[in-house]
């Protein structure tokens, strides 16, 4: 695995006019579990996170249950300047935009819809500042030191 | 929920207490502690109310004790509702708490608040959880001025349990007609039956409502090995905290890390599961955040 054999792909976070952005802010939740579906799913019936009166690093505690595990978590929103996409792979039909059109081979991607807030949750512990999700965040800064035009020109 | 306040004038003189339990068994809807207390001296008017083990008393007859209890001037209870959401976590957190430590806290709980009270309970009885020398055991040196009795069927033995059983039973019953479901789910119902697993309308219910990603409502107790034998029907969820086990420490490099962020790449030829991380030979800043490069998506 990883052996430095990458895959030229493209993503297109251009929308089309007539498409309105789907905004899904407050509705992008990580679990700390591997779900091994990939589809449509009535999240909101379901999944009910609740506040609490818990606050740690400034952060407000929410809880929810998921598969009878009680989860703590909380809300964030992404630095300045970023976004989060969900990406999906272009539809067949528009398979000219792309450049290597044989079959099962496209690797062209898609923003299906946009966030700039998530909530992370864990299980066994309360969300603070320690998490390794929220220390993701510190990539950025360093990102920016180190190559920023490189990060920019991946994007384009 | 404990009857209403101040404190009785009896409370003062040497008081017993039954504990008892409903809805152990039932794989959903909470599980109910209740006790009974009064005076040592009201334990001879005690036995002649008819109370009996909850069990063996028809609906309307517990309703009816229940009533007559609660009106009764000599006799106070209190009751601790365990929410199904609460036994579900509690059983299957990393250290698993099982229910029979469950309902031991729950009865210590009942005495700590009655004796906060300022009760002066000093006999109580109860019916065993595991072993009924030990649970004895760890009850006296918890409160060493009272005497307990730990007996098998103790709900039939001593009207003071029958009458805890009564109200254990009651305020269960009661709980899970009122429940009022989290989900939000089109088709939803409310006939849940009286939720152990061999009932046709508990097993209809389930049925009805299970869900493949989400597993059931969280009136359901998923501890239970009623819900395993849904698993079939429903997509598998892996988590962090299941797979940590095995190699102890967290810091070991090269370990199995549990991969989440390639969920969804499905058509990936990586496993959408566990893979061998490839923090080898990665810095320290991408290990403790969990960053990888991805050459592949």
């Amino acid at each position: 695995m990883g052996e430095g054999r990458g895959t030229i792909g493209s993503i297109n976070l251009s929308r089309k006019d007539d498409e309105e952005e789907v905004n899904i802010s407050g509705h992008v939740h990580q679990l700390p579990c591997c779900i091994k579906f990939d589809g449509h799913c009535s999240v909101s019936h379901y999944f009910k996170p609740r506040p609490t009166d818990i606050e740690v690093d400034g952060l407000r505690v929410e809880e929810a249950y998921f598969r009878g595990r009680k989860l703590q978590g909380t809300s964030i929103s992404l630095p300045n300047g970023y976004s989060g996409f969900v990406l999906g792979k272009k539809s067949l039909g528009k398979r000219k935009f792309c450049d290597d059109a044989s079959e099962g081979n496209t690797n062209c991607w898609e923003m299906k819809a946009k966030f700039d807030k998530l909530a992370y949750w864990n299980h066994e512990s309360l969300p603070s500042k320690d998490d390794a999700f929220v220390r993701c965040f510190h990539w950025f800064a360093v990102a920016e030191a180190v190559s920023f035009s490189f990060l920019y020109g991946a994007i384009l | 929920m404990v009857s209403e306040a101040p404190l009785p004038e009896w409370a003062t003189e040497p008081c017993i207490m039954g504990i008892d339990e409903a809805g152990r068994g039932p794989v959903l809807g909470p599980m109910v502690y209740g006790c009974l207390y009064c005076a040592r001296s009201y334990q001879d008017t005690l036995a002649t109310l008819n109370f009996a083990d909850s069990k063996t008393l028809k609906e309307e007859k517990r309703e009816e004790l229940f009533e007559n209890l609660k009106a009764d001037e000599s006799l106070r209870w209190a009751v601790d509702v365990i929410d199904p959401r609460e036994l579900s976590s509690k059983m299957l957190k990393r250290n698993k708490i099982n229910l029979n430590e469950i309902s031991h806290d729950s009865a210590i709980g009942l005495i700590t608040r009655v004796l906060g009270m300022g009760v002066l309970l000093t006999e109580v009885y109860l019916d065993t959880v595991g072993d009924a020398d030990k649970y004895r055991i760890k009850l006296s040196e918890r409160f060493p001025s009272i005497k307990f009795v730990v007996a098998k069927k103790a709900d039939s033995l001593y009207p003071v349990v029958s009458g805890a059983s009564i109200v254990a039973k009651v305020t269960r019953d009661r709980a899970l007609q009122e429940w009022v479901l989290e989900e939000t789910a089109e088709n939803m119902h409310r006939k849940f039956g009286s939720g152990y697993p061999g009932d046709p309308d508990t097993k209809a219910w389930l049925d009805h409502h299970k869900h493949s990603v989400f597993g059931f409502p969280t009136l359901v107790r998923f501890s239970w090995g009623t819900c395993t034998s849904y698993s079939k029907d429903m997509v598998d969820v892996l988590w962090e905290s299941d797979k940590t086990d095995e190699d102890g420490g967290s810091n070991s490099s090269g370990k199995r890390q549990l991969k989440l962020s390639n969920v969804g790449f499905t058509s990936s030829k990586r496993k959408t599961e566990e893979i061998e991380s490839s923090a080898k030979g990665r810095c320290k800043f991408f290990q403790a955040r969990k960053l990888e490069q991805l050459t592949h998506f």
